[in-house]
């Protein structure tokens, strides 16, 4: 691997992304906006069912005192799962949507870093939305962390981040196969939510259900951001979810090359590459 | 450096066609009979071997193969059968090789990314082949002069005209400057002025300053005749003859051409002027098929036996006669010659 090559392809993804992106204004709008009521609809479900105190006691037996908290984090970790799923997955099929992807494959460049550097140039947006909805969950819902390790926030979010990618790259070979990425990833994002316990504790479901829920990397980037940022837990605490993201970023990461391959080898056997 | 930049043999690539039944929804019908798919040749057992620093032609009408074959000497398809090189390098076997040795050059609005600039682009498609950064912007920079685009090189790509997106495109393929250019089509859909750009860029710039090997697919016979130092013909994947235009040319010296402009033909009379005796080939285009104005092309052994007879039968079967000439052949009347058609039926 030449590493001056890779960097070179993973800047220019970067950039080109992140020009392509900010050329649309109405984009950065729809950013700043929509994970606002997205958070608000998720906590405004509770509020009928009493008090902040009441509910987050009724939640007790879950394991959590701040219900506003739980939904927090939750909402945080199913944002950047979207954004990245649709920044990494959907790369090459969006490449396909520009005309580009032929003169985008005739050059020598790495797939793998075209799809990582897509994946990252999305966190770009996600980290606004990280930034507003922390910033909001203290203006207006007074949700008050309770960290005891920095350290373990960074590492948790860096690794959830790290297998969110990963999955990306997964599916990216699916998508250019079926050539419905945007169907796909849409069909994807409800039953996502609802197994990883964005809004709810995973715990809550039934136990055949529970089954699906960690089979999910996002379940457990939720309850690692959930300990160390909600109940002061350090890497004492998280090392158990670390590890499975590990071992399952490593997964959807060999599993996603040699998919990508397949299915490159596949279109260009079929002639089906520049369809969409 | 190997002798030949580009050498295939035997390269073939073969396409499935859906079968009737499954295209048009009939998917009980389809499982229960299980018709075996159609396929499409697209490209035929073809040989080429294009010389170092050579503008080579590959000539033919619109589904004859000519994008199937760039398509697979730049690595976007792989062959069913037979093998090939660009720039000594194996296209299967050596793919990453060939990309780094090609530049691709496609027609059309897509292939940019419209909402960069045109120096944005060219600037990204450099950092994919790896061109370090102070070289990548003073080749951009002479690029982009080169072709006149210099002064628009800061407004993004959708603002810009069909003739100056082409020309980017040219541009675009030559960010890595590669040994091996391979052209497809790349005055398609231009006017006369902008496509005299092009060609005037890929003779004199691209073949005689810069010396690059070039693969050049058009179906305007002009143009390859005026461009290319070799040229082969392709039909249905096939290539059908291969030399240089005036020796294509040549070859059908000994046949007169003899070209009828006529209105208030019948269609009925189309395969009888074929049967005059005397006439090889005749083709028949209407231009208005409403008041039966249509252009013949006889292709005969003498002109002077052929023309009182053809026009004879042309004025007793009431058609009424606009211009008559004998021309020198062309490019279009060795495609004639070879298939029995014009090459943009």
């Amino acid at each position: 691997m030449n590493i001056v090559r890779e960097w070179r392809t993973f800047r220019a993804i970067f950039l080109r992304n992140f020009k392509l992106y900010t050329s649309y204004k109405a984009w950065i709008i729809a950013t700043v906006i929509w994970p606002i009521p997205l958070l608000a609809l998720n906590i405004y479900q509770y509020k009928p069912l009493g008090t902040d105190v009441d509910i987050s006691a009724a939640l007790q037996n879950y394991g959590f005192t701040n219900f506003a908290g739980m939904i927090i984090v939750g909402t945080i970790i199913y944002l950047l799962y979207n954004r990245l799923l649709w920044g990494t997955g959907i790369s090459i099929q969006s490449e396909r949507w520009m005309g580009t992807i032929e003169v985008l494959f005739v050059t020598p460049t790495n797939k793998m870093t075209v799809l990582i550097a897509s994946g990252l140039s999305s966190l770009l947006e996600a980290s606004w939305w990280i930034v507003s909805i922390f910033f909001l969950s203290w203006a207006i819902f007074g949700v008050q962390p309770n960290i005891t390790s920095w350290f373990s926030v960074f590492v948790s979010l860096v690794s959830t981040m790290a297998a969110l990618v990963s999955i990306g790259v997964f599916f990216a070979g699916f998508f250019v196969l079926t050539r419905a990425a945007d169907q796909l990833a849409s069909g994807l994002q409800a039953p996502v939510r609802f197994f990883s316990g964005v809004a709810f504790p995973v715990s809550a479901l039934p136990q055949m259900l529970q089954f699906f829920s960690y089979l999910l990397p996002v379940t457990y980037g939720i309850s690692a951001l959930r300990k160390s940022i909600l109940s002061g837990g350090n890497f004492e605490v998280i090392w158990l979810e670390l590890v499975l993201l590990y071992v399952m970023t490593a997964i959807f990461l060999v599993s996603g090359y040699f998919t990508l391959k397949a299915v490159e080898r596949q279109a260009k056997k079929k002639g089906t590459l520049y369809l969409f | 450096m190997p002798a030949n930049s580009i050498e295939t043999q035997n390269l073939t690539k073969v396409f499935e066609k859906k079968a009737k039944a499954e295209a048009l929804g009939l998917r009980r019908l389809y499982r229960r009979v299980k018709p075996k798919k159609d396929k499409i040749v697209a490209v035929d057992h073809v040989n080429l071997s294009i010389r170092e620093g050579e503008l080579f032609g590959l000539l033919g009408p619109n589904g004859a193969g000519k994008t199937t074959t760039i398509k697979l000497l730049c690595t976007l398809l792989l062959p069913d059968e037979g093998t090939a090189t660009v720039n000594g390098y194996d296209i299967t076997k050596q793919a990453d090789k060939v990309r780094e040795s090609i530049g691709v050059v496609t027609s059309g609005e897509r292939g940019l990314y419209w909402r960069l600039t045109g120096r944005e682009n060219l600037w990204f498609f450099s950092q994919l082949y790896n061109v370090p950064e102070q070289v990548a912007n003073e080749r951009i920079d002479k690029l982009l002069k080169l072709v006149e685009l210099d002064e628009r090189a800061d407004e993004q790509v959708e603002k810009y005209s069909r003739g100056m997106k082409q020309r980017l495109h040219v541009i675009r393929g030559l960010v890595n400057d590669p040994p091996v250019l391979l052209l497809d089509e790349p005055t398609l859909g231009l006017d006369p002025a902008s496509a005299r750009v092009i060609r005037d860029f890929i003779k004199e710039e691209l073949q005689k300053k810069q010396e690059k090997t070039i693969l050049h697919t058009t179906h305007y016979m002009e143009e390859a005749d005026q461009l290319c130092d070799r040229i082969a013909i392709i039909d249905y994947g096939k290539i059908i003859a291969l030399d240089t235009p005036e020796n294509l040319k040549k070859s059908i010296q000994r046949t007169d051409i003899i070209e009828i402009h006529v209105s208030n033909f019948r269609q009925e009379n189309e395969e009888k002027v074929g049967l005059l005796e005397g006439v090889q080939k005749a083709v028949v285009v209407f231009t208005d098929p409403t008041i039966g104005e249509a252009t013949i092309k006889f292709h005969v052994e003498k002109a002077e036996e052929v023309m009182p007879m053809a026009t004879e039968f042309l004025i007793r079967n009431g058609a009424r006669i606009l211009t008559l000439e004998q021309t020198k052949p062309s490019l279009e009347d060795v495609f004639i010659s070879l298939t029995g058609r014009k090459l943009r039926d």
